[in-house]
């Protein structure tokens, strides 16, 4: 049977539409898009695909992806490497780094315990956190992974297999900053309530 | 409370509906199929974010809707309560995804962008429908959805607590299917985290039900002794999947059916939880065996009992509707306790369903409620007295003519 689409052009729509969010409706609007976008654009996503693959690893310390191992977090001589910040996404350190207030490192799970899903603690690197605890000068461990049940349970998996050896921190869970009362959902505001704080000067 | 304003968009079979609704008693009559119980339904949504019956919520989308780019439906209510006016929104969309499409419910409350959870206790409102007999002789989770949504309409910490349980129950019973596929190896410790939520979370459910069933019973007693010429007495019966009065640490009764009536009192939820979390380490074994969660408030059960006899077992349709009606009535006496107003009534063919007699005691004890819904197929079969002041509207093919005003 002659194909009114070639092939080349369907193979591209079904890859995206493996893409989370992206249904096929978007996938086949985004491969067309790129058919009549000019070479540059087009090839430039080509070659950033292709070096994401290429080059980027796993940073041998803190299991972050990066371009160059140790990356350039854990190689940084001014940050304290004995202050590990663990979080589940690599996404997270950015949004720790933004802060601009923390001088400290990172541990990076990828992902947390949820057995619906079948990752448990050995799908994660925890092990690697374990290790890197016991043969590291590393004073304290702040957790800050999400505020859910997966990310709680691994956070008491993690203080479990730690506590006794150093100092175990987590994030506080409150309000955000400028939210007025009226509009913070229950959930929250019961979260910020049972961490409430004795107030200081 | 009352419901002022409704505006449905795509609603089952309302393609558009915009209708003010006037306090008092309110008729919707006309054929079969015309769209009177899914007008019922809507306000229900609104109060409870649920449909009647377990049925899913892509069902109530307009099935004209299904051409449209983003399938979606959309009810809009106005409300008049103690606490000031209410606006709610909710919008069902279908969002399509890589794997087909999954359902998305928006809720925003006087304009606010709301967790569906929040939504709960804006309006209240008890629904008597013919259905309701299913209570006493259907399955024993039509009962546990009647206790939770009943309860989350007045009990924000409940509602919380039964949602964090399931979602704590769904992990731990994947875990106990992954130790029982590894032939029961594993680290057991995984269990801890999840054991105690599910400990802490069912502690609060447990309590809940419990205070609420024996608030009921004070209450559906009395309405039965009223129905029955003072010949039958009601009971309420709360078997808990898991008994912490019945349990001590490490030992328990697992035969619910033995235990007979529970007689769990108001232990501290600190002190449930404890027992609960013992009673989970005991039983893991066969947990992990079944690749289940054995125990907990996922078993619980509800008996109704008339002069010590099982309805379920034993009742007639006559003694069931009773105690159904009894039920029911209780249930707006202890919301109407606990709110400190009369919710919305919403009753669906109470007249085709109820014998005179019953039908009479109904209508006059909501006779002081500020808004009462009800639909009928033959509106002469409604007592007069209810007839003299009400609103009367035919409903035709998702219609409602408002000009023929009683
Ligand atoms: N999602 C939907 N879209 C369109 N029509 C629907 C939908 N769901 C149910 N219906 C139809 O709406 C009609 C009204 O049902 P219902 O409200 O139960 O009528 P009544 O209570 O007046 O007998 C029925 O014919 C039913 O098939
Ligand atoms: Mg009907
Ligand atoms: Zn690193």
């Amino acid at each position: 049977m002659a194909q009114a689409v070639p092939a080349s052009v369907t193979r591209l729509i079904d890859e995206f539409s493996r893409l989370p969010g992206i249904g096929p409706k978007t996938a086949a609007r985004l491969t067309y898009f790129l058919l009549r976008a000019p070479d540059d654009q087009a090839l430039g996503l080509a070659d950033a695909l292709h070096d994401l693959k290429e080059r980027i690893t796993y940073c041998s310390i803190c299991a972050n992806l990066t371009e160059q191992d140790p990356c350039p977090v854990c190689s940084d001589e001014k940050r304290d490497q004995g202050l590990v910040c663990v979080v589940e996404e690599p996404l997270n350190v950015i949004a720790i780094e933004r802060t601009g207030h923390y001088r400290g490192v990172y541990h990076v799970l990828h992902g947390a315990i949820n057995p619906i899903e079948g990752i448990g603690p050995d799908q994660l690197r925890i092990k690697e956190l374990v290790d890197r605890v016991a043969s590291r000068p590393v004073r304290e461990v702040i957790i800050a992974t999400n505020v859910s049940l997966e990310g709680d349970a691994t956070a008491m998996y993690i203080y479990n297999k730690l506590h006794g050896a150093i100092r175990v921190t987590r994030l506080a869970r409150g309000l955000s900053v400028g939210s007025d009362l009226e509009y913070a959902d229950s959930l929250t505001l019961a979260g910020a309530l049972e961490g409430r704080q004795e107030m200081q000067e | 409370m009352r419901l002022s304003h409704l505006s449905l968009t795509y609603f089952r079979n309302y393609a558009r509906l915009e209708l003010n609704l006037p306090p008092g008693v309110i008729v919707l009559y006309g054929n079969n199929a015309q769209g009177k119980t899914s007008l019922l339904e809507a306000v229900y949504y609104l109060a409870t974010s649920r449909a009647l019956h377990a049925t899913s919520d892509r069902q109530l989308i307009n099935w004209l809707a299904k051409d449209d780019p983003i399938p979606h439906a959309r009810l809009v209510g106005e409300a008049e309560t103690q606490q000031g006016k209410k606006r709610i929104e909710l919008t069902l969309l279908t969002e399509k995804t890589a794997r087909g499409s999954r359902l998305k419910k928006e809720i925003r409350i006087n304009g606010i962008s709301r967790r569906v959870m929040d939504l709960l206790g804006h309006m209240t409102v008890v629904l008597f429908l013919p259905q309701d007999l299913a209570l006493v002789e259907g399955s024993p989770s039509l009962r546990r959805r009647y206790l939770n949504i009943t309860l989350c309409q007045t009990d924000p910490d409940y509602c919380r607590a039964v949602n964090q349980y399931e979602k704590v129950l769904s992990q731990r019973n994947a875990l106990l299917r992954q130790f029982q596929e590894q032939g029961g190896r594993g680290d057991r410790s995984l269990l801890t985290f999840w054991d105690e939520q599910l400990a802490q979370h069912g502690a609060t459910v447990v309590a809940g039900r419990y205070r609420f069933i024996r608030e009921l019973e004070r209450e559906a007693r009395e309405i039965q002794r009223d129905l029955s010429g003072e010949h039958e007495t009601l009971r309420l019966r709360y078997q808990p999947g898991f008994d912490a009065a019945a349990a001590t640490d490490g030992q328990m009764s697992f035969d619910v059916a033995d235990m007979g009536v529970s007689t769990l009192p108001q232990l501290p939820p600190k002190e449930i939880t404890k027992r609960f979390v013992a009673a989970l380490h005991a039983c893991v074994s066969r947990d992990i065996a079944r690749g289940m969660t054995t125990i907990g408030p996922q078993r619980d059960e509800l008996r109704l009992l008339v002069n010590g006899h099982d309805l379920g077992l034993y009742g007639s349709r006559g003694q069931n509707r009773t105690g159904v009606l009894a039920l029911k009535l209780a249930e707006l006496a202890w919301m109407r306790e606990k709110t400190g107003e009369w919710p919305i009534l919403l009753l669906d063919e109470v007249a085709a369903e109820l014998d005179h007699y019953r039908r009479s005691y109904l209508l006059e004890r909501i006779g002081q409620a500020e808004q009462v819904i009800l639909t009928t197929t033959e509106p002469d079969l409604l007592p007069a007295e209810t007839l003299v002041d009400a609103t009367r509207w035919r409903v035709t093919d998702g219609t409602i003519d408002t000009a023929l005003a009683s």
